[in-house]
């Protein structure tokens, strides 16, 4: 069953360059129970996309202009903040990147989990603390208890993304959106929280919105990826079916450019070169009316430049916003 | 300049910071950053450093380009001993050993357009000035593939990756042997660090550069290293080539950090993964014996105590592991927690 329901999203910044059209027209279904992970490259519109869907997008800078969020049926783009603070947090959490960015440094682990708990749940507070101290045991966190009393400037990277993790998941969320919560840690520390947030995604089955630049984690945490490219989606299919056929020239340069640690790419002696991606990302001030990948993708036509194209489900399951998704399929034979 | 000599040895470098704490300001410990490092690197090779934050690399690369003072140990640029020398003596080397960092919008200044940003070594080191610096300037922005147009933008109009190439131009300029390269592609998207990576590839075979290239991305290392050296806590724990490092690691710590990297392909079966209990440990306090010892699946009473050496214990393969004596084989070892 359907958790989370997104049409045609536009998020738009205005600034004194112009309008961002930082999310273009995005639409995605997420199951219960589901992780699905959302890819692309830095400025792609990832990031906006999750704070739309909790409405943390700064109405001074910019905002929702149209589109649909629906969230176990109720649309989330016209409650109040009132009702979206009851929704934040309790429903929905949120994991960031920077986990002290979300922390208070002036308040104790212990405190900051169970506030959220006595808000939400209505508990007394001995009982939020009783679930700080389960959620930190949870997350393995070695001798919860004490630190319960300490300041997040006191734990490592890894301990405050623990923390973070706990606090999200305290009030027993069905969506959790995680926005790179590993880009920042080091490939040991990033084992021991992606293993984590796998292991308790069984025990509390909440659905997941994994967001990342990282394919590997892609391919080691979600079952459906959605690939996003100027503020759109370009290509959507199950993990497996995605890397095993992936479609759209951009999903597939991504792909070929990254040096992989598990190839041996070089087995003749030489090194072997990358495949590059020419050029960069466009800037997103300016409208764009064909294929945004138009300008730097080997197959365009006049056409991609012209007219913007649909998403098509080429193969089961599997779509993609392409003109001559049978040109680059047949390359690839 | 010959082939037998390394472009860049360096012997037991060492590298303490003291920290200083309480009222008085006075030294209350010592941060052991680097801590016994020994490697070299010949013409047209990549030594690749790799190692999670913290465990010394970029104070390894500052430290071999003398933007720090070595605590111990000896420098060797082109078969000269620089340890010791003046800032004004290491004038002269100075141009043999350039560096390219991660984030090159932070040392250059805003103010300056990009072919003065460039042309700059040139003129510091009375290479060339004028009109011959200038087209010196515009020949090395289209090596790096920037159009000479560019020349006379400011530093914010360009990309990240744009800009990464203009501190590749800068290090190129005056022609250097050793160029360290300190994360030059970790805040690169994956689209344009393809294109830097192979910039750096077509310019090591052209002029026969020797890198020192810092990472952390395990595969960017196996794009671009001949060599790779893992580093834990101020030390070397393994160096080998790189496909040897790869498939047949022999350090319990190359083994986890190997296993832990997500990798883009959801089909392959990971063999097993390897989840290192606790954090690194502070180079402040680093643990007793072998410093890996507290979070080593493998570790034995002995590891608490004894400091082990980086040993060669096969044929162009050191490490440093009490079970991985001189000889062993490749057999995996014996968990013992
Ligand atoms: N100027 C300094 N004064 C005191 N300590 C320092 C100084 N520079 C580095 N350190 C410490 O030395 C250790 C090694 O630092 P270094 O910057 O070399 O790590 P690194 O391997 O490059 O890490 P990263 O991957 O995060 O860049 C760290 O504990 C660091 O805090
Ligand atoms: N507050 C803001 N004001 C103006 N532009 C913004 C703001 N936040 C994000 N953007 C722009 O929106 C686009 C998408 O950003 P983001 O979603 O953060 O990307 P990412 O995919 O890296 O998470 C980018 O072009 C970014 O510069
Ligand atoms: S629509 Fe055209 S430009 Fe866009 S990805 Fe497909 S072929 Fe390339
Ligand atoms: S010396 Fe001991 S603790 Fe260190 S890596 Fe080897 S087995 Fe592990
Ligand atoms: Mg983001
Ligand atoms: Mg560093």
């Amino acid at each position: 069953m359907s958790i989370l329901q997104v049409r045609d999203l536009h998020t738009q910044f205005f600034t004194q360059d112009g309008v961002v059209r930082a999310v273009d027209g995005v639409s995605f279904d997420l199951d219960q129970g589901e992780t699905l992970a959302i890819v692309g490259e830095s400025g792609c519109g990832k990031s906006v996309t999750a704070m739309s869907i909790l409405r943390l997008i700064q109405a001074e800078t910019g905002r929702i202009v149209s589109g649909s969020i629906k969230f176990e049926g109720r649309e989330l783009t016209t409650l109040t903040e009132e009702q979206m603070r009851g929704i934040r947090g309790h429903d929905i959490s949120m994991i960031f990147q920077e986990p002290m960015t979300s922390l208070n440094p002036v308040l104790t682990i212990g405190t900051q989990i169970a506030e959220n708990v006595v808000r939400h749940l209505g508990v007394s507070w001995q009982e939020g603390l009783n679930r700080a101290q389960e959620m930190l045991e949870l997350v393995k966190i070695s001798d919860a208890k004490r630190r319960l009393d300490e300041y997040p400037h006191q734990l490592s990277g890894g301990m405050r993304q623990r923390v973070m993790i706990a606090m999200a998941l305290a009030c027993r969320p069905k969506l959790l959106i995680a926005d790179e919560p590993t880009t920042a840690l080091d490939v040991t520390i990033q084992a021991q929280i992606l293993d984590l947030m796998l292991e308790l995604k069984e025990k509390i089955d909440a659905a997941i919105v994994m967001i990342t630049h990282d394919l590997g984690v892609v391919a080691e945490t979600a079952q459906r990826v959605v690939v996003m490219y100027a503020g759109r989606k370009v290509e959507e299919a199950t993990v497996g079916e995605l890397f095993a056929h992936p479609m759209h020239p951009y999903t597939r340069g991504l792909m070929r450019a990254i040096p992989r640690l598990d190839i041996d790419a070089e087995a003749e002696g030489r090194r072997a070169r990358l495949q590059e991606i020419p050029g960069m990302v466009p800037v997103l001030t300016q409208p764009i009316p064909g294929c945004a990948f138009a300008p730097r993708c080997p197959f365009a036509t006049e056409k991609c430049t012209a007219e913007r194209p649909p998403l098509v489900e080429n193969r089961p399951g599997h779509i993609a916003a392409c003109w001559h998704t049978d040109r680059v399929l047949e390359q690839a034979a | 300049m010959s082939d037998d000599k390394p472009s860049l040895e360096v012997r037991n470098l060492v590298k303490h910071f003291p920290i200083h704490g309480g009222l008085l300001q006075r030294q209350t410990g010592t941060v052991r950053a680097v801590d016994g490092v020994t490697f070299s690197i010949r013409r047209g090779e990549t030594l690749g450093v790799v190692g999670e934050s913290g465990c010394g690399k970029s104070t390894v690369g500052k430290t071999v380009l003398k933007l720090l003072e070595p605590t111990a140990g000896e420098i060797l640029l082109d078969g000269v001993d620089v340890t010791d020398f003046s800032p004004g003596q290491m004038w002269s080397h100075r141009r043999q050993i350039q560096t390219v960092f991660q984030d090159p919008y932070s040392s250059m200044n805003p103010r300056m357009r990009a072919g003065d940003i460039v042309g700059e070594p040139l003129e510091n080191f009375g290479l060339a000035r004028g009109k011959a610096k200038d087209e010196q300037v515009a020949s090395l922005f289209q090596r790096v593939g920037l159009r000479p147009e560019n020349m006379r933008k400011f530093t914010h109009e360009f990309s990240g990756g744009q800009r990464q190439r203009l501190g590749i131009a800068k290090a190129l300029a005056v022609n250097p042997e050793v160029i360290v390269a300190d994360e030059p592609v970790s805040a690169l998207d994956v689209s344009v660090q393809a294109q830097v990576l192979n910039l750096l590839i077509d310019l090591q075979e052209e002029y026969k550069l020797a890198y020192l290239f810092i990472s952390h991305d395990l595969g960017v290392m196996r794009h671009i290293s001949h060599r790779i050296a893992v580093m834990y806590l101020g030390r070397v724990v393994e160096l080998t080539d790189k496909r040897t490092l790869f498939t047949r690691p022999l350090h319990p710590y190359t083994e986890a950090l190997l296993s832990a990297a997500p990798v883009p392909d959801p089909a392959r079966k990971r063999a097993r993964r390897i989840i290192l209990p606790g954090d690194v440990p502070s180079p402040a306090k680093p643990p007793s014996g072998c410093h890996f010892h507290t979070r080593c699946p493998y570790a034995i009473a002995e590891c608490k105590t004894v400091d082990p050496k980086l040993l060669e214990v096969a044929p162009g393969h050191q490490v440093a592991c009490i079970r991985r004596p001189v000889g062993t084989d490749f057999a995996p070892l014996t968990p013992t927690q």
